[in-house]
């Protein structure tokens, strides 16, 4: 017995030792020097615009194509590249070219860069610029003139070019404001579909 | 490798000596660290059911919040459960490097070795999902870190890291996404743990009630006393400055962000070729100590023995092909890892590795008699000591006038040797073991212990005073232990004197003569 008891308290404080230990090790404070910066973060997707020579195909012509397969204007093309530029007070901070994402550069452009503020108040100007110029066709007019082989389908046709032309991303955007920023902060500019304008935020998105 | 092994042993030796020290070597946990793990996975998945229950895909932080607002049950029960997580890793880290310390790796555990990298691998992924799920800052730090490495691949259509940029909220897919591999997972886990011991008999899945029972009320007691703390709400519009790491799932992600994304890749790729490989770097040629057993099938009697003591499942009885109604043993040399247990099985020593059969072993205690029980005028004591258990006790015991005789494996001995020692002039026989729970054969001590005492094949025959027998443990840094225990057995040898002529009888009788090694053939 008197041999046990020291022994026994030896094991405890072994025993408290070891989780006090594997507490220390489970919540390890560390430093991330990131958060003695503020950061300005560039952050959106949104489709670029279609840059496409269009012919406009005659009742004759639709009448040769399987049914499935008639559509008024015969597009070829390609998606628009970007210039993607931020100064801060003045200083270029970023400039960059962005597309679209795969090999074809045909899907949505994903945005995502953060570049480090000293804190307090800084201008940012935020620009996207088109750099492919687009030359408008005569046949890609939406307002040209029906035919009678498609009906209905035609006028379907041309709503859906207008609503693509209206989701994809404007040819300029730019955005210049002065924010102030604490260390740690982050500052979000993003590109609101909506207004289709690029915007900043420094809180939480709204739901 | 080798000198790595080397190293890793020694460390494992000291943590051992410690731990027998501190808490004796039944309850030394290094020795149950597989055991352990899976009991520690299983605390998980308890405490993981409730938390299951409250936790919200569409609220995280909050439901996680709510956890820790109860005092009662909720905020012991995450602590529990974060705390078991740490330990979980500790324990397989410990079971990694014994493993490995020991030559356990290569050759019919390659299996086990490799599904247990990949077990790892599901757990650091779990851990992982489970950190993420929480959403506070340390959540959303180890989230962008595998955003980091994830996004570089060419395979998701839109940047993960954009999910977590601020521009919209995080989708409740992506928390449910986590949920159900941070509960897939460890189900998982539990198959991986099938295969992962598919190669061994009669598998230890847990601890020994006290040891599981005072883990379970040591986490307790830490969540209680020192409950797990929950970060702030991860804000995407807001660096922390500070972030609570997790050293046992994240020590990665501090290197790992000041590398290069494809060098950080071609670190984990690299560790985790490597450990895969280890089995390659450390295979031995089946020869000398690794050779695995053959069956000399004169001597089989097909009595089925070596099969059921067989630790690793490696012996199989077939149809024989000589005529004779009984069957005979099969060794499958892909499966034997040599710890010679099935030779200390075989009453007619016909099964053994090479140089390790019964026959072997009578061979080499009639040496042992002729050259040094017989010099002296004084009965001694023979002490049969496993070579892996402490060596550096083995001096001891020489200072204790024992004279030691070392083999592989207390499981290996045949019982005969301990009768042919008496008979050569051993006063006694005492037969050290390692740990039960560390025996590299897996079953040495507690064959041993039933062959000696209890009648199981091939035992120690009735007519040996079995007071002049003893078995005990010798454990790495109790080496008071060991000298007391053999003290205590020379002293019991006091009163019952030198073995008459009557009882010694004649060793032939009983110990059959060896056969030619040439005429041996493997079945």
């Amino acid at each position: 017995m008197s041999r046990a008891l020291p022994r026994l308290a030896v094991v405890v404080a072994a025993s408290a030792a070891a989780l006090v230990a594997l507490r220390a090790a489970s919540f390890v404070p560390m430093t991330d020097a990131r958060g003695e910066s503020a950061w300005v973060r560039l952050s959106w997707s949104a489709r670029p615009e279609r840059i496409e020579q269009c012919r406009r195909l005659s009742d004759a012509e639709l009448e040769k194509r399987p049914a499935h397969m008639r559509l008024r204007l015969e597009c070829e093309g390609r998606f628009a590249r970007y210039l993607l530029q931020l100064t801060v007070d003045g200083t270029a901070a970023l400039a960059d070219t962005v597309q679209g994402d795969g090999l074809r550069h045909d899907r949505p452009m994903h945005v995502l860069r953060e570049h480090p503020l000293h804190p307090g108040a800084r201008r940012l100007q935020a620009t996207l610029v088109r750099l492919d110029s687009t030359t408008a066709t005569a046949g890609d007019s939406p307002a040209g003139e029906q035919g009678t082989v498609l009906g209905d389908r035609e006028t379907r046709e041309r709503e859906e070019r207008v609503r693509r032309t209206g989701e994809s991303i404007p040819p300029r955007l730019s955005l210049d404001t002065t924010i102030t920023l604490g260390a740690g902060r982050v500052v979000l500019i993003t590109y609101d579909g909506t207004r289709r304008t690029l915007v900043a935020r420094t809180g939480s998105a709204p739901p | 490798m080798r000198s790595l092994e080397r190293l890793a042993l020694r460390v494992v030796r000291a943590l051992d000596s410690a731990s027998h020290r501190l808490l004796g070597w039944r309850y030394n946990p290094l020795h149950q660290s597989g055991a352990i793990a899976v009991a520690l996975l299983a605390l998980l998945i308890i405490t993981g059911l409730y938390l299951l229950i409250i936790y919200r895909v569409s609220a995280p932080w909050e439901s996680v919040a709510r956890l820790q607002g109860d005092p009662w049950l909720g905020r012991w029960i995450r602590g529990v459960h974060r705390y078991a997580s740490d330990a979980l890793i500790l324990a397989v880290g410990a079971h990694v490097l014994r493993l490995f310390a020991q030559a356990r790796s290569w050759g019919p555990r390659t299996l086990a070795w490799t599904s247990g990298v990949i077990l790892l691998l599901l757990l650091f992924t779990s851990g992982w999902t489970g950190f993420v799920m929480v959403w506070d800052t340390f959540g959303v730090q180890l989230a962008n870190a595998g955003a980091r490495l994830l996004d570089v691949l060419p395979i998701f259509s839109e940047p993960i890291a954009r999910t977590f940029a601020g521009d919209r909220p995080v989708p409740s897919a992506f928390f449910f996404l986590n949920l159900f591999l941070h509960v897939a997972l460890p189900l998982g886990a539990g198959a991986g743990i099938w295969l992962h011991v598919s190669r061994i008999a009669r598998p230890t899945l847990l601890p020994p009630r006290p040891l599981l029972w005072g883990i379970v009320a040591a986490l307790v007691a830490l969540a209680v006393a020192l409950p797990a703390p929950l970060p702030p709400r991860a804000d995407p519009f807001v660096v922390p400055g500070q972030v609570p790491l997790n050293l046992f799932y994240a020590f990665w992600v501090p290197p790992a962000g000041r590398l290069p994304v494809w060098w950080a890749w071609g670190g984990a790729i690299a560790t985790f070729a490597l450990a895969l490989l280890v089995p390659r770097l450390t295979r031995r040629p089946r020869e000398g100590s690794w050779a695995p057993s053959v069956v000399d099938p004169r001597l089989c009697t097909g009595c089925n023995q070596c099969p059921q003591d067989c630790p690793w499942e490696a012996i199989t009885m077939r149809e024989r092909d000589d005529g004779r109604p009984t069957l005979v043993a099969h060794v499958d040399p892909a499966l034997c890892v040599s710890c010679g247990i099935c030779a200390g099985s075989c009453a007619p020593m016909g099964v053994g590795p090479v140089h390790r059969t019964g026959r072997d072993q009578l061979v080499d205690i009639r040496a042992l008699a002729r050259d040094v029980l017989d010099v002296t005028a004084l009965p001694q004591v023979l002490a049969i000591c496993c070579e892996n258990a402490a060596p550096p006790q083995l001096d001891l015991l020489r200072r204790e006038g024992a004279v030691i005789h070392p083999v592989p494996c207390s499981g290996n001995l045949h019982t005969s040797v301990v009768e042919l020692a008496l008979r050569g002039g051993a006063a006694g026989v005492i037969v050290f073991s390692c740990p039960p729970r560390d025996c590299r054969g897996r079953e040495g001590p507690t064959w041993l212990e039933a062959r000696l005492f209890h009648e199981r094949e091939a035992e120690l025959q009735a007519r040996v005073d079995r007071r002049r027998v003893c078995s005990a443990t010798m454990a790495v840094g109790d080496g008071a232990a060991t000298v007391s225990e053999f003290r205590r057995f020379r002293e019991s040898l006091v009163p019952l004197g030198v073995l008459s002529p009557d009882e010694l009888g004649d060793a032939d009788a009983i110990c059959e003569p060896v056969l030619p090694v040439a005429t041996r053939g493997r079945s």
